[in-house]
């Protein structure tokens, strides 16, 4: 009551909520740890999976980072920007989401004394950003090229990156036989480099063992209508007619409507409308197809009519299986059975339907396109093929970075022990308080190798002293976490491989994140407005009573 | 009960509910402390070093900015005399562009300087007075220390193009200057057409793809279109462009109609004459030797089949202002209705290509030759909030080579400007009779804010550094400013930080004229707010 008499209080509108100066950093830094620390225990390739059931009562079982952040539902503006950034480093890199998260969180644990102790924060940013430049060069230096290498040699190296991710998810135990098909796949797309054309096909039961990859495009039959059995099932060198129209008998378009005066007419418009779907056929029949896919329904007439004529088709393809099998075979989807050229025609060695699991499948193989692939995951349970289905979107984005950049480098915390080795040894030349803050910076690299121990059950501290002895010895830079033994190998040599364009976007976001987190030292929340709340929570607002009402009363009180 | 408290004076004159505030304490005093209130929020985010401020606005809209003009804008204030503060800012962030915190926070150091001339004793009329002649000599002295030879500048060369713009975009992300200043420049002298004063901010664009990092920025002469293009053809060369407003597909009647059918004939006949028809529009848009349509609204599916068949590349820009800009960029004329192009209306574009950034697919239309129309900077970051900071601060810097292409002045930077100011006033206070002369020397220390904010943000002594900065100006180096990465007084020449002069000229006129406005106020009425049938319904469950 007193605020409404001495309107020079509510500066800001009432219900904004502010918070200022070293404690609001301090908050920050503290909600950001947390949700670090949420994540932290899925690293590596001991990591455990975390289990999130939703509101909508689904769950999902994953140790994808960026999947459980953005299942965490996180309202902590602050925190908030650690979710971004695994958002930026799955869409932009695709793996490594849980080590940008952990990195940042990291990063703002090291600052937080400094803080506490009165340090500007833009003393700490600057150091920071600096120390970030000096690590990714130091990345860019030690990486080792994969160009120029022949196929062969070149798939096995992509797929020992591509064993890496794997490693870490919950497939791990399969990693070489999903590797090497992710390679293939990722090569099969060549340089059309569309993500979308390497598809995803989930048929519960049977084993992971029993999933493959298809060169080619497959799909789960579709629904069918009587005919259809009598349809052949195989055809080789087959063309195939994509159709983005019904094949039904139907009326034409909506706003037509016939009225007759003379019913001896009936019969003719009703041979009319019957002409109109056989002639239909009849084009797409002398396009010389073998096989007809429809976007829309191919109806009962028409499946007996091709099943006459030795032809297979199927309806209701969905989009993308259609934009896939259309840029596999060379097709065009068409919009219209006339004027049928050659040309928009799709062409491939093989069309099968086969079981797989209790379900049949249409499969498309040796297209000459070739610039696609399917792999279709076969596994216990749902959620485990979901959780599959992650693990290979990450496996596949990173051997897509790794043909793009081709440059790798050790895996495993190697780089990031010699990288943090790196930068304390740079700190000492430096004189001034921006010692102590790369130093620190270089401690919280140090996260890496230290989580993957601790997820192992091994001796963090112990581990690392070795790791530290090694790699300031000067010829120990490979030298990573034996998560097998509990030691330390030369992960370069063991084939545990990283892309370097993961770990410098991990190192770039995970530092633009912590500095940007540290540069603010007030947050101001506004009330938010009744349109954004919606009805319900308008009514609720009623009830704090706002304007005339308390005005009123204010100014009686006052007299 | 309300007979009892029968109101008299003015509260009986106004109708029940207003508020009624006036005097000096009642007023004056309380609206220099809500302004100083708002200053306190906005001065630690002045300069390079000043710290950002997260802002969640009423749609739930996170902001992470040290960017004055939004954050007063997401502040929404409330309070009338804090407001005038707001809108001074506002006013600075037109008119150039830059510089809305220094309007703001030199606006609350002299406010918060009244209070304390008017504590001892000085009528707010006299304090007006003395700040109206203050800013005019200040305006004068800001003449004199105009760098000189400034004032013709190359707004085509690249490297005087940066000087100039550093400070502005170094306040905003410091350290990041020396990679966002190169591709702001070239961005704007790209389209800086031949009288540089036409320049137009809207040519330049901004385009925000998250991931990556600062590193990959670039800058691309033509129109970057947040989608992919909607048929199988990815990429053209060299092509024409035929831009459709009205969308690409068969035409419909507006007003409803049912199309009446007589005899099997015609039934027949209906589907295939709308097949030929659209074909027909199809072949005369290809034939004209377009190889891009663009349309402003829905692409049909039997055109988009025919311009499959006739290799024509489709893509759809729905916003109005994307699809005139995009007209811009190709020089093509936007036609209403499908319909055969004139071959004077198509545009043109070396490439049209969907190109994959950062996970999103983006379709990338570049220009070269056309030379002035768009250009688009492309900002990579690792978080929507560092984008939309990157975007203000490119902004920033668009603005200040607006700016600059009116008036080129410029002005020693990193407070030396402001010490020289208040060094020179404070001489000429004393030659001032009246009481005006406090008014004067008050406003001329309020100039040390800026050094001591500078100072303060960058976590240096702010007393040691004004003092010393005085003791070199005196000396007669008037060009010595602080050095932030190295805490010392050092000539900014040397450094090139150098300020526009439209930029501090403007920030200083506003800042006094919202200053003496709010001082003139005397008295505050604040009418009931009026009960609309809105606020009614919630009256009933008021505790009143």
């Amino acid at each position: 009551m007193a605020a409404m008499m001495q309107p020079q209080i509510i500066l800001l509108k009432e219900g904004t909520d502010t918070a200022q100066g070293k404690a609001q950093v301090v908050s920050n830094i503290n909600a950001c740890t947390a949700v670090a620390d949420s994540v932290r225990s899925t690293l590596g390739p001991r990591g455990m999976d975390k289990l999130i059931h939703d509101d909508k009562g689904n769950t999902t079982i994953s140790n994808d980072g960026a999947t459980i952040m953005k299942l965490l539902d996180i309202v902590h503006p602050a925190a908030k920007i650690l979710v971004d950034i695994a958002k930026s480093q799955d869409s932009e890199v695709g793996d490594g989401t849980t080590t940008v998260v952990l990195l940042a969180g990291e990063f703002l644990k090291e600052a937080k004394p400094f803080i506490e102790d009165g340090v500007h924060s833009q003393n700490l940013i600057r150091s920071y950003r600096t120390a970030s430049n000096l690590a990714i060069n130091k990345i860019r230096d030690i990486s080792v090229s994969i160009e120029g290498k022949c196929l062969e040699e070149k798939k096995a190296l992509l797929a020992k990156c591509a064993e890496t991710t794997l490693s870490s998810k919950l497939i791990g135990g399969e990693k070489e036989f999903f590797a090497l098909m992710v390679v293939d796949a990722v090569l099969a797309i060549g340089d059309g480099d569309r993500l979308n054309l390497i598809g995803i096909k989930k048929v519960p039961g049977g084993t992971m063992r029993d999933s493959f990859l298809v060169n080619g495009v497959a799909f789960k039959k579709t629904f069918a209508y009587a005919g259809f059995e009598q349809q052949p099932k195989s055809f080789v060198k087959p063309k195939i007619l994509l159709l983005n129209i019904e094949l039904e008998l139907k009326s034409e378009k909506e706003n037509a409507e016939i009225r007759l005066s003379d019913p001896s007419q009936y019969q003719s418009i009703v041979d009319a409308e019957w002409n109109i779907i056989y002639d239909k056929l009849d084009k797409c029949v002398q396009s010389g197809a073998k096989i007809v896919l429809s976007r829309l329904a191919i109806g009962d007439l028409a499946t007996q009519y091709f099943a006459d004529r030795d032809i297979f088709c199927a309806g209701r393809v969905t989009e993308e299986d259609l934009q896939r099998v259309a840029a596999a075979t060379g097709g065009t989807v068409q919009t219209s059975v006339n004027n049928v050229i050659d040309e928009v025609l799709g062409y491939c060695e093989l069309f099968e339907e086969k079981q797989v699991g209790n379900e049949r499948f249409n499969i498309f193989s040796g297209c000459p396109a070739g610039q696609t692939a399917t792999i279709v995951l076969r596994g216990g349970a749902d959620q485990f093929i979901d959780e599959a289905e992650r693990s290979l979107h990450d496996a596949i984005m990173i051997v897509r970075r790794a043909v793009k950049n081709s440059t790798v480098v050790a895996g495993g915390g190697a780089i990031d022990m010699e990288i943090s080795r790196y930068l304390r040894q740079h700190a000492r030349t430096i004189a001034g308080k921006s010692q102590l803050f790369i130093n620190s910076y270089a401690k919280a690299l140090e996260v890496i190798p230290r989580q993957l121990c601790d997820n192992a059950g091994f001796d963090a501290t112990d581990v690392l002293n070795k790791l530290r002895q090694k790699h300031a010895s000067g010829e120990g830079a490979n030298y990573g976490v034996d998560i097998n033994t509990g030691g330390i190998l030369d992960s370069f040599a063991n084939f545990v491989w990283e892309p370097s364009v993961v770990k410098i976007n991990a190192i770039n976001a995970a530092t633009e994140a912590a500095c940007l987190i540290l540069s603010v030292d007030e947050t101001v929340k506004n009330p938010k407005s009744e349109s954004a709340l919606g009805e319900a929570a308008a009514s609720a607002m009623a009830g704090r009573g706002r304007g005339p009402p308390r005005g009123g009363r204010g100014m009686r009180r006052r007299f | 009960m309300v007979f009892h408290m029968q109101p008299y004076g003015i509260q009986g004159l106004l109708k029940e509910g207003h508020k009624h505030l006036s005097g000096l304490d009642e007023a004056v005093l309380k609206n220099i402390d809500a302004c100083k209130q708002l200053t306190l929020i906005t001065r630690t985010s002045l300069g390079p070093n000043g710290m950002n401020k997260m802002i969640i606005n009423h749609l739930d809209k996170l902001f992470v900015t040290n960017d004055a003009a939004t954050i007063v804008n997401e502040l929404e204030v409330q309070h009338p005399a804090a407001k005038i503060l707001v809108l001074a800012g506002k006013a600075q962030q037109e008119e150039i562009g830059d510089g809305a915190n220094l309007t703001i926070s030199f606006a609350g150091e002299i406010l918060q300087t009244a209070e304390e001339l008017i504590r001892m004793g000085l009528h707010p009329s006299e304090i007006i007075s003395g700040y109206t002649k203050a800013i005019n000599k200040t305006i004068e002295l800001l003449e004199e220390v105009v760098e000189e030879g400034s004032e013709n500048m190359d707004v085509r060369n690249k490297d005087e193009v940066v000087s100039r713009m550093k400070a502005a975009v170094s306040s905003k992300r410091l350290g990041e200057e020396d990679i966002l200043c190169p591709l702001i420049a070239d961005a704007c002298i790209q389209v800086c057409p031949k009288n540089p004063a036409n320049f137009n901010v809207d040519n330049v664009r901004i385009a925000k793809l998250v991931g990556g990092g600062l590193h990959n920025c670039s800058v691309v002469r033509g129109m970057i279109l947040k989608n992919d293009a909607i048929g199988s053809i990815k990429k053209v060369e060299k092509a024409k462009i035929v831009v459709f407003t009205g969308g690409v597909d068969t035409s419909a009647t507006e007003t409803k109609g049912t199309v009446l059918i007589q005899n099997a004939e015609q039934l027949e006949k209906y589907a295939k004459t709308e097949e030929a028809k659209v074909e027909e529009l199809i072949n005369a848009v290809a034939d004209s030797g377009a190889k891009v349509v663009v349309s402003g609204a829905a692409v049909g599916e039997m055109a988009l089949h025919f311009c499959e068949r006739y290799k024509l590349m489709v893509l759809k820009i729905s916003s109005k202002f994307e699809l005139r800009r995009f007209c811009r960029t190709t020089g093509a004329v936007a036609l209403l209705k499908l319909s055969p192009p004139n071959p004077d209306n198509l545009g043109y574009a070396d490439s049209v290509s969907v190109e994959e950034i950062g996970g999103a697919r983006v379709t990338i239309v570049k220009n070269d030759k056309a030379g002035n129309s768009v250009t688009t900077v492309v900002l990579r970051g690792s978080t929507d909030s560092i984008l939309d900071d990157l975007e203000r601060a490119v902004d920033d810097g668009v603005n200040t080579y607006k700016a600059m292409c009116r008036d080129s002045r410029i002005l020693p930077g990193a407070a030396a400007t402001e010490i020289e100011l208040a060094r020179k006033l404070k001489e000429f206070s004393f030659k001032e009779t009246g009481l005006d002369q406090y008014a004067i020397a008050k406003f001329a220390e309020c100039f040390e804010m800026v050094p001591k904010i500078l100072a303060d943000n960058a976590g240096l002594n702010a007393m040691e550094i004004i003092s010393s900065l005085y003791a070199e100006h005196a000396a007669g180096n008037t060009k010595v400013g602080i050095n932030i990465e190295e805490g010392v007084c050092k000539d900014v020449s040397a450094l090139s930080i150098w300020d526009l002069y439209v930029t501090k000229f403007f920030a200083l006129k506003y800042a006094t004229d919202a200053a003496c406005t709010v001082l003139r106020i005397d008295q505050i009425i604040m009418s009931k707010p009026a009960g609309g049938p809105k606020r009614d319904q919630p009256a009933g469950m008021d505790e009143d």
